[in-house]
């Protein structure tokens, strides 16, 4: 670009500018880069398993390899917009508050780059950042509408491989003992629940179960097919003390199964949760994502699953896979009524040197559960439910075995309400065995075993100011969750319902005046701020008292200083020329005569030379109104 | 884009009526998007995506009225624009008042590309446009396409307009045979020696003493801050054989003229005096950058047969 023509003729003679290597400006380029470091740390915690994992990773790897060999402004255009879908990506792969803060980061990024872009080779850091910022903010409000009012679609088919998959949480769907070694301590979340208007149960109490185990092939213990559910609405309802039930607002993180920890008792709120004849509590929504449901203490100890009576395959024990187990439970048959032979087992565990070790070693492949009992005599929880379970069986009493949680860490904020953290290595096995009067009974044999591990709570996080800090970012972390996963789509239900009533069809309406609404103020806040002029407050008020006197037809002529300006309107329009003369003579002594320029010097001149604008505006408005008489 | 009425008159005000906007392909891209991240989060019921979409499609929105914005209220009016050479790339002056902030304004003249895109705030500026005229005469560059897809590029604003403010174009200068014809040189008053030259040329020639109305303008403040004096510079035209140029017999005039424009110029470089007979038009043998101009502006202007 040639900014000022030459005089002379002579002068004219130039080249053509070369095309430039790269035309897109630097601050695009840096941008672009920085945003694709952010989406390759967010990468980092994807689970392989997914396919969507996969897409996201490839979508990245194309945008950066496209960032490489990119010149042209379409070019760059393109990753930018590749940029953004990968974060959206990553944004359905992980909803936690520590990649949605780096997915946030990126999305502004990735936006400013685009702006950069667009912006050419002028503007600064400072014009970027407030650029996006207002785009960005001018964009919220259409974005809020249509999140919150636009009504949701139910997923199209049931997709088994796009999200689905990769068990993260510890618990199998299979237990085998036998076959682990020694349980690695994993201190990653399981689950995190607070209790809304009541307290938490007992700490002997914490039972979070999770999945039931009740096929027994002699080494170890499977979940049967789901059997036929109960809604909720199946479910007993509470019983009436008065006292209204705590509610139970429970994030479980991302665990492949469809079954969620649960206390065996409440009752489920939403549409999503079902409770199946085994006492299972199953989440319809994809378990590769952390799932957020609420559900209602009951003050009845037993849920509606507990009276279900056992069946056949709860009562299998095969034949001579573990034949000195089969010989003690078939001696403890003539005890009497299962709880005299429950009482036969404890007594039995008891008096033998078991031990608690979290690191057995294998069992054998052949008769394991008899190498546990009668030899090694040394185990952790799975070993003992599953030991104990089979016994039972063997003595004629209908077993099963439950893995899920026990305990947790009691977490109380800095601000906000406490909740229970659940833990992977909160991690527990224990038994139910069906007791004619009472239903399925819970039965821990571990605490036979080593009362610390059995009955007490597991040791809270690090001390001092990284475990106070660690507690913190948790709580922080629930509440993202809650906030975040909390407005779903019978959250969105319930707000149309409160807002249309009867008259749903009026939704798209609604959403049309919402959006019109939102895009009206944004369109209108921007444009203001666009005419707004540049530059220091003292020269915004000139700028504006410029202004107004050139709606009037009232401009400097070309090459005219502020001050000469000033004097040729004296002579024609005299107040008006006094008015600027008072705004002009400090303004030229604050910019170009010496002394202080400091920011408050700028803001006490820029609010004097304001109340002079005023005086001028004014003075305009009456000649304009004395104007049609004249 | 290459459609729209084009606008004419000066100065142009650019509005609702004579402004075009449509998505760009970039926009059609970023729809895609949005309906790719819909599905996915429709599909796996995330809040993630769902809310970027959103955003996305809350910014197409608000960037449709935005990049209108950037031209809307602009006002372009034509400079004056300086003679130069055919084929040359000239330069082609605008003014241009911005009511508010103007973004990614990309300006191009003729059917060249747009050029680089460029921000300008509140208030005027002062622009030139590199063009490259065809031939001599008083030329308008032809249909000027402002344009602008700022801020995210998801669409393309634009008008076009003809400048009508014309810019001389000189033959350009091209080394060959010129005809001459000798001019008699006037006798100066006061009976000058060849040696003092003629008076009045723009070609420093000697140094007098200083007399107050000979004005700062000629005072040599070298000499003076020197400590040598007060002198004033003399200026005058060394009279030598002055030649009045004339298009060379047998060429085709266009040529003709082109050996003129580059013999003029080299005329002016070695300081020698020249004059033009085109056809009716006679220029007096001169010196200086005026004499040059007006040779250079004649050969611009001549008809196309003399």
């Amino acid at each position: 670009m040639i900014e000022r023509p030459p005089s002379s003729p002579i002068g004219i003679r130039q080249r053509k500018p070369a095309a430039a290597a790269d035309a897109t400006s630097p601050e695009a380029r840096r941008l672009q880069w920085l945003t694709e470091a952010l989406l390759i740390v967010g990468l980092l915690g994807l689970q392989p398993a997914l396919m969507l994992s996969w897409l996201a990773i490839g979508l990245t790897v194309l945008a950066g390899l496209k960032l490489l060999e990119a010149k042209r402004l379409g070019e760059r255009r393109l990753v930018g917009l590749l940029q953004l879908v990968c974060a959206g990506f990553l944004g359905a792969l992980q909803a936690d508050l520590g990649p949605s803060l780096l997915q946030g980061l990126a999305v502004v990024l990735a936006l400013a780059g685009l702006l950069a872009l667009e912006a050419g080779q002028g503007p600064d850091w400072r014009m970027l950042l407030r650029r996006s910022l207002q785009v960005l903010i001018g964009a919220l409000p259409v974005t809020l509408a249509l999140f919150v009012l636009m009504p949701r679609l139910a997923p199209f088919a049931p997709l088994s491989d796009l999200g689905q998959g990769g068990a993260r949480m510890g618990l199998s769907e299979n237990l085998a003992p036998g076959s682990i070694a020694s349980l690695a301590a994993n201190g990653d979340p399981a689950a995190r629940v607070s209790f809304e208007g009541g307290q938490p149960p007992e700490a002997a109490d914490r039972y979070w179960r999770v999945l039931v185990h009740d096929r027994f092939d002699g080494e170890s213990w499977h979940t049967s097919p789901s059997q036929p559910r109960t809604g909720p609405e199946a479910a007993p309802a509470p019983s009436g003390t008065g006292t209204p039930a705590a509610q139970q607002l429970w994030v479980a993180e991302a665990s492949g199964l469809e079954a969620v920890p649960w206390d065996g008792s409440a009752l489920p709120l939403g549409r999503e949760l079902r409770i199946n004849g085994r006492g299972e509590l199953l989440h319809a929504g994809r378990s590769s994502q952390r799932r957020l449901y609420r559900l209602r203490s009951s003050q009845a100890k037993e849920g509606g699953w507990q009276p279900i009576p056992p069946q056949t395959k709860d009562q299998m024990v095969p034949a001579g896979t573990n034949p000195q187990l089969e010989a003690l439970g078939r001696s403890w048959r003539a005890a009497g009524p299962p709880t005299a032979r429950l009482a036969l087992a404890e007594t039995w565990f008891r008096s033998r040197p078991f031990r608690y070790n979290r690191s057995p070693g294998t069992l054998p492949a052949q008769a394991p559960l008899d190498a546990f009992l009668f030899d090694r005599q040394e185990g952790f929880c799975g070993h003992y439910a599953s030991a104990f379970s089979a016994l039972m069986r063997a003595a004629g009493v209908p077993a099963r075995v439950v893995s899920g949680y026990q305990g947790g860490t009691w977490v109380q904020p800095f601000g906000g309400a406490g909740y229970l953290d659940l833990r992977q290595d909160n991690a527990h096995a224990w038994s139910e065995v069906w007791v004619e009067a009472e239903g399925w009974r819970r039965v821990d044999p571990s605490t036979w075993i080593a009362p610390a591990r059995g009955g007490g709570l597991r040791a809270g996080p690090t001390g001092g100011a990284v475990g106070w800090l660690q507690r913190q970012w948790w709580a922080l972390d629930l509440a993202w969750g809650r906030w975040w996963l909390g407005f779903d789509r019978e959250g969105q239900e319930a707000l149309l319902q409160r807002l249309l009533g009867e008259r749903r069809n009026l939704v798209g309406g609604l959403v049309l005046a919402a959006v019109t609404v939102a895009l009206g103020g944004s369109v209108s806040v921007l444009g203001w701020l666009r005419r707004q002029p540049a530059g220091d407050p003292p020269r915004r008020q000139l700028e504006r008292a410029l202004a107004a006197l050139a709606q009037q037809g009232l401009v400097p002529e070309a090459g005219e200083t502020l001050r000469s300006f000033s004097a040729r309107l004296e002579h024609s329009e005299p107040e008006l020329g006094a008015l600027l003369r008072t705004l002009a003579e400090p303004y030229e002594l604050w910019r170009y005569g010496p002394g202080s320029r400091s920011a408050l010097e700028a803001r006490r001149l820029s609010a004097s030379l304001g109340r002079h604008r005023r005086r001028l505006e004014r003075a305009l408005r009456r000649r304009l109104q004395r104007r049609p008489t004249a | 884009m290459n459609f729209g009425k084009i606008q004419q008159g000066d100065p142009l005000k650019l509005g609702m009526r004579n402004l075009y906007i449509v998505p760009s392909r970039f926009g059609l891209l970023w729809l895609a998007g949005i309906g790719l991240l819909q599905v996915v989060a429709i599909q796996l019921e995330s809040h993630g995506p769902l809310l970027l979409s959103f955003l996305m499609l809350g910014l197409f929105l608000l960037t449709l009225h935005l990049t209108h914005f950037n031209l809307q209220g602009l006002e372009v009016r034509c400079g004056t624009p300086a003679a130069g050479f055919a084929g040359d790339t000239l330069a082609y002056p605008l003014r241009l008042r911005c009511r508010g902030r103007c973004e990614g304004l990309r300006l191009g003249l003729g059917a060249g590309e747009a050029d680089q895109a460029r921000s300008l705030g509140p208030g005027e500026h002062l622009l030139s446009l590199p063009w490259i005229p065809p031939e001599r005469g008083r030329r308008r560059p032809g249909t000027l396409k402002l344009l602008t897809t700022a801020p995210l590029g998801l669409f393309v604003c634009w008008s076009r307009w003809d400048p009508p403010v014309p810019q001389l174009v000189i033959p350009a200068p091209r080394r060959g045979p010129v005809g001459r014809a000798t001019a008699p040189v006037e006798p100066e008053r006061g009976g000058r020696t060849s040696s003092q030259g003629v008076p009045g040329g723009d070609l420093w020639q000697d140094l007098q003493p200083h007399r107050p109305e000979d004005g700062a303008g000629r005072l040599a403040w070298k000499l003076l801050a020197q400590g040598r004096g007060a002198h004033a510079k003399r200026f005058g035209a060394p009279l030598a054989e002055a030649s009045l140029l004339t298009p060379a017999a047998g060429i085709p005039l266009e040529r003709a003229l082109e050996h003129l424009s580059a013999a003029i110029l080299r005329l002016h470089e070695e300081g020698s005096s020249y004059g033009l007979v085109l056809g009716a038009t006679t220029i007096p043998p001169g010196q200086g950058p005026g004499q040059r101009d007006r040779c250079l502006e004649a050969l611009a202007l001549a008809p196309r047969s003399l």
